[in-house]
């Protein structure tokens, strides 16, 4: 497994090392936190999605009350002319009284516009819940995006950075071994031929000088 | 009018006319009707009746507005019928009932060409009873001054309007002002044509339209609380006929509030019962709502129970009228009477189309 | 924020469903005489119901949208493809046909969602 996967482009060296294993390990931290993000957005995308159906069929039996209350207004004034002139007095957007059926059917046409102006109170509510329905639904989909681009590219990558550090780093460690090894041996080699010629001039010279000069000349 | 000579004037078309009320609705239709479970029911039931097969090329689904349309094309087929044949001072008479149609097709054409619109559309939506030739004359005026002057020249309705209102009245004051101003002269000139023409076609229409100027007045008090309309104005307003004038009126004119109106119709006996909601007709009117707020005020109620009342008073006198011989009343009376079977059977239609079947009954039939 | 602006509700239905909300005061012309809202009748092309609903979309004022159902229905490809959160776009039942919310586009998307 170990570095075979895509891995950062760094030199394997000890402070890589901690650099990159601190940066696991944020990554890991930033993991665990977005998908909490997520969890509670979408326990709270639930709650909207739950509001957001029952607001859709509450608003379809106020607005057929509403409809109905503009039938009592026809029958009242029995004239198909009312629903013109209301166009027509359209000038702009307010809450101002006006004196459409003054002479008949006025009651019933103030009623109906109060139960139309509750309508449109569930349907602004309706509309506030449905846009954050939107909203949220788009933002779930950029955590989540992120929640599995950390968890399926950036982890890995690291990880595998980390093992490739960590090999690297055993490998060189080895060969590190391996020369000291071989370093200790010369050293023990060349300290015996030394106390062998010390003991051969103490005991007999010019035989052990001989010796050790061909021993030397050989190694 | 003489009785002597009625018949030779007008025995055929009173004939017809009585010939035409009997075939309006009777309960027996209208327990049939509501007991239809579709449109699709309801234009079957109606095809037994008077109404025959009106609605027999129109393209499913039909709509509400389409009946009502068809049914008060019948009407006015019947109508022209009658003016054609008619001779004076029947003749007359069936034209000033159009009248009150035109003073409602020359607010919507003024209120049309004032915003630049298509002028097909606009007649089309006028009131076929209320349609003379010079009508489309109005939509080419341009400005306010311009339609004032073609208004006076064009229509039938230029004494109201030239005592009525000026050209600048036409630019300042709230469309429905003119409107209850045109009403309001319309009314009163009505009546004192209908006082000329002697008993006992004077008895019979002054009781309704003295009835027609009351129910105006009290609900132009009671519509104009909480607007922009002045008591000075709204005075002006009344039709200066009815049973609550002059005094009832000058009291309504300084109303403020519901009480003032209910007490004022104390004084006449008829009016009496207008305001006495009893709690069951009221649960029955807001039975249907069914969210919580919807309306509890008793004034809303009263309200609503009012209307009611004036119509089943208005068929009440309307039924009246033919029960006289040689009047003229009886025209006026079965155009107002089909109308209100027009705007049963719309509400019927529109109680079936929403499936609000629990207030199918609160039309008023005629029988 | 571009939201401020946003103070109007715009309407694209059937005679009756726009005298209701003109009814409650939402009709608004603006200095260009153009109107908030559309009556549509049997008579009405689907391209005009079309490029006012691009029109009531593209306006920076509106911030929701009415839309009757069976008009909706009508240019269903577009409304479908519409996710802009601003302005709201809301499916309403018109008088003679109960709002039906397997056809609504949000909804759809709701149940999809509610689903997996």
């Amino acid at each position: 497994m170990s570095g075979t996967g895509p891995r950062e482009a760094v030199f394997p060296t000890r402070q890589a090392l901690t650099n990159t294993k601190l940066r696991l390990k944020s990554a890991q931290n930033g993991h665990s936190l977005l998908a909490k993000k997520r969890d509670a957005l979408t326990l709270r995308f639930r709650q909207i999605l739950r509001k957001v159906d029952e607001a859709k069929r509450k608003m379809g039996r106020v607005l057929q009350l509403a409809s109905f209350s503009l039938a009592e207004v026809t029958y009242a004034t029995g004239a198909n002319s009312i629903a013109y002139l209301v166009q027509e007095q359209a000038k702009t957007a307010s809450f101002h009284f006006n004196l459409t059926g003054l002479g008949r059917g006025g009651q019933q046409i103030l009623k109906s516009r109060d139960v139309y102006t509750k309508a449109l109170e569930t349907l602004v509510e309706l509309a506030s819940l449905q846009t954050a329905f939107m909203i949220l639904d788009e933002v779930i989909r950029a955590t989540n995006r992120r929640v599995n681009a950390i968890e399926h590219v950036v982890i890995p990558r690291l990880d595998n950075t980390v093992q490739y550090i960590v090999s690297e780093l055993d490998e060189a460690d080895r060969e590190e071994f391996f020369r000291l090894k071989k370093v200790q041996g010369k050293k023990k080699r060349d300290a015996e031929a030394a106390e062998f010629v010390r003991k051969k001039l103490l005991g007999d010279t010019g035989e052990v000088q001989e010796n050790s000069s061909a021993w030397l000349r050989r190694s | 009018m003489e009785a002597l000579f009625f018949n030779a004037d007008a025995g055929f078309l009173e004939g017809v006319v009585r010939g035409y009320k009997a075939g309006l609705l009777n309960q027996g239709n209208y327990n049939n009707l509501t007991q239809c479970e579709t449109l699709e029911d309801f234009r079957m039931q109606l095809s037994a009746t008077e109404y025959g097969n009106f609605l027999a090329n129109e393209p499913l689904p039909i709509s509400t507005t389409t009946i009502s349309e068809r049914a008060t094309r019948l009407l006015v087929d019947q109508f022209n019928y009658l003016r054609n044949n008619a001779v004076a001072p029947l003749d007359k008479f069936l034209e000033y009932m159009t009248y009150a149609y035109m003073i409602d097709n020359v607010i919507l054409i003024i209120t049309g060409t004032l915003h630049e619109r298509d002028t097909h559309e606009l007649l089309e939506r006028c009131h076929p009873l209320g349609v003379f030739e010079t009508l489309p004359a109005l939509c080419v005026a341009t400005n306010v001054e311009e339609l004032y002057h073609s208004v006076l020249v064009e229509t039938p309705l230029a004494p109201y309007f030239r005592d009525a209102l000026s050209a600048a009245d036409l630019d300042d004051l709230h469309i429905e002002i003119i409107r209850n101003t045109l009403y309001k002269a319309y009314l009163e000139d009505f009546s004192s044509f209908c006082a000329s023409l002697g008993s006992p076609t004077s008895e019979v229409m002054d009781l309704i339209l003295s009835f027609e100027a009351d129910r105006r007045t009290i609900n132009i008090t009671l519509n104009s609380f909480g607007t922009e309309l002045s008591k000075d104005q709204r005075a002006r307003l009344y039709p200066t006929i009815g049973r609550l004038f002059p005094a009832g009126n000058n009291v309504l004119a300084k109303a403020d509030d519901l009480e003032t109106v209910r007490q004022v119709c104390e004084g006449i006996p008829e009016y009496r019962n207008f305001f006495e909601v009893s709690r069951g007709h009221a649960a029955g009117v807001n039975g249907g709502g069914d969210f919580d707020d919807d309306d509890d005020d008793p004034e809303s109620a009263v309200a609503a129970a009012l209307e009611k009342r004036f119509f089943e008073t208005e068929v009440h006198y309307n039924k009246l009228a033919f029960l006289q011989q040689f009047n003229y009343g009886v025209f006026f009376s079965y155009v107002k009477l089909k109308e209100q079977e027009i705007r049963s059977l719309t509400w019927i239609a529109e109680c079936l189309a929403q499936q609000r079947r629990e207030r199918i009954n609160e039309f008023v039939s005629l029988w | 924020m571009a939201q401020k602006e946003r103070t109007l509700f715009a309407i694209i239905g059937d005679e009756d469903s726009v005298t209701g909300v003109l009814l409650a005061g939402i009709g608004h012309l603006n200095e260009h005489q153009k109107k908030n809202f559309l009556v549509v009748d049997s008579k009405t092309q689907i391209s005009t119901i079309e490029s006012a609903f691009q029109d009531f979309t593209e306006r920076k004022d509106i911030a929701i949208l009415l839309i009757n159902q069976d008009i909706a229905e009508k240019i269903r490809p577009t409304i479908d493809r519409y996710n802009q959160a601003f302005p709201a776009l809301l499916e309403i039942p018109s008088k003679d046909r109960p709002y039906d919310p397997s056809k609504d586009s949000v909804l759809k998307r709701v149940q999809k969602l509610a689903g997996d």
